[in-house]
């Protein structure tokens, strides 16, 4: 019995399962942007699990758990004064937003030490920021590329690659910081929501009775 | 008496010790720009150049480095780089690390990075770039294992070169200070005659002491002057 299952495990190959922690980031050294944003995230990007064999050798699973929703909502927190999470079903014209921001993983990779003649495991997450405005109307849609390497010669290959994808989190982090609001305009749209507020005000304020 | 006193009177002991490490050829020198000197207080980071730049320094050796740099007679006050990147998030990360000197000033407008500079006195941060990576080896070497017992023919070497160099930024100058690099050649062997006997250099271990060693030199500036 216990050789059969032996050899199964033998003929099966090995496997590797490797489940992330829901990664912190420290506080940015950065001024809030002055907006009040929607997050909605996706089941899928909240539960992301990436699976490959690498031909010959591995079968690896990737378990991001709760890592991204992690996240994304520390990070947003950090960047605009107000977030609120929004699900699926909710509509942003009903809520008191200036922009809608929607990230998805729309591609994922990694590599081994045996594929890149290395010690070091590498990890790319390539997130898909859309951004709508309080109308549902899309505004900006936004790639970003992220990358993460740690070597093995201090971590069991499973810690590298935890590591690796966690750095290349923390990368991606760091690149929404400097240009979030450069490449998707959420500032603009609270300073013209602003704007269209304060004209309504003006609007309806009745006349000054000085006469 | 101790182990180490009884090792060292049997010749024949510190012999076969001494034989069985690898050969070592080591290069270390400096090449200064600015003056340095560090106050009471002050302290360095050690930071490995961002591999977004193709830099593969490999983590043990900035831990090797800082800890020879805390250590010894001329020992640094060592801010540890981790502790250092997360205190200034996001703006030494892999991908916002300021590459040259002329980023400094840019770096310092950024809101709160002049005071969590100055909150860990950092005077110096020194950016490691380089790697230890295998360049030769030969020999055959093998083993076998039979009914009566095993063992191993044969002759194998390899040779390792750990080549590292460390630029150092002033920054209450805002300016670079110098570079210290350093080159180390280990060549290792195994002969066997049934018992393979391993003969093992450590260039890295090596390029970590003389480099620590010369950088301390390097930023107290006891060396007396400029060298290159």
């Amino acid at each position: 019995m216990l050789s059969g299952m032996l050899i199964f495990g033998l003929l099966a190959g090995c496997g590797s399962n490797v489940r992330l922690d829901p990664p912190t980031i420290p506080t940015p050294l950065i001024v809030k942007v002055p907006a009040s944003i929607g997050l909605r995230m996706p089941a899928e990007f909240q539960h992301f699990v990436h699976d490959e064999e690498i031909i010959g050798r591995e079968q690896w699973s990737i378990d991001f758990g709760s890592s991204n929703a992690a996240l994304f909502t520390q990070l947003f927190g950090f960047m605009f004064e107000r977030v609120t999470l929004v699900s699926a079903t909710d509509d942003p014209k009903d809520l008191a937003i200036d922009a809608l921001i929607e990230p998805s993983i729309e591609a994922f990779e990694f590599s081994v030490p045996n594929q890149s003649k290395t010690e070091s495991f590498a990890v790319w997450i390539r997130y898909r920021i859309k951004v709508y405005d309080q109308h549902g109307d899309e505004v900006a849609n936004w790639p970003v590329s992220a990358y993460g390497k740690s070597q093995t010669s201090s971590l069991s290959g499973t810690q590298a690659l935890q590591r690796a994808a966690i750095l290349a989190i923390r990368d991606a982090a760091a690149l929404m910081i400097m240009k979030l609001d450069e490449a998707t305009g959420i500032g603009q749209l609270a300073a013209a929501r602003a704007r269209a507020n304060t004209a309504v005000v003006s609007e309806e304020e009745p006349p000054s009775d000085s006469e | 008496m101790t182990v180490n006193s009884r090792i060292l009177r049997n010749p024949i002991m510190v012999v076969g010790a001494l034989a069985l490490a690898g050969c070592i050829t080591s290069r270390v020198e400096d090449a200064r720009i600015n003056s340095t000197g560090i106050e009471a207080g002050e302290g360095v980071v050690v930071m490995a150049k961002s591999y977004h730049l193709g830099n593969e320094t490999e983590e043990k050796y900035i831990q090797c480095i800082e800890r020879g740099l805390a250590r010894g007679a001329s020992s640094l006050r060592v801010i540890p780089h981790r502790e250092f990147v997360d205190s200034l998030f996001p703006w030494f990360e892999p991908r916002t690390a300021p590459s040259e000197t002329k980023h400094l000033p840019k770096l310092m407008e950024y809101p709160g990075v002049v005071d969590r500079i100055a909150q860990q006195k950092v005077r110096y941060i020194i950016w490691l770039d380089g790697d230890t990576e295998r360049v030769a080896g030969g020999g055959s070497l093998s083993c076998a294992v039979g009914p009566g017992g095993g063992g191993c023919f044969g002759f194998a070497w390899w040779q390792n070169q750990a080549d590292y160099e460390a630029a150092v930024w002033d920054i209450n100058e805002l300016e670079a200070a110098g570079t210290v690099t350093t080159d180390v050649s280990g060549t290792s062997f195994m002969p066997a005659i049934v018992i393979p006997i391993p003969l093992i250099a450590r260039p890295q271990a090596k390029a970590c002491k003389t480099l620590a060693d010369q950088l301390q030199r390097f930023i107290v500036n006891d060396g007396g002057g400029d060298s290159a």
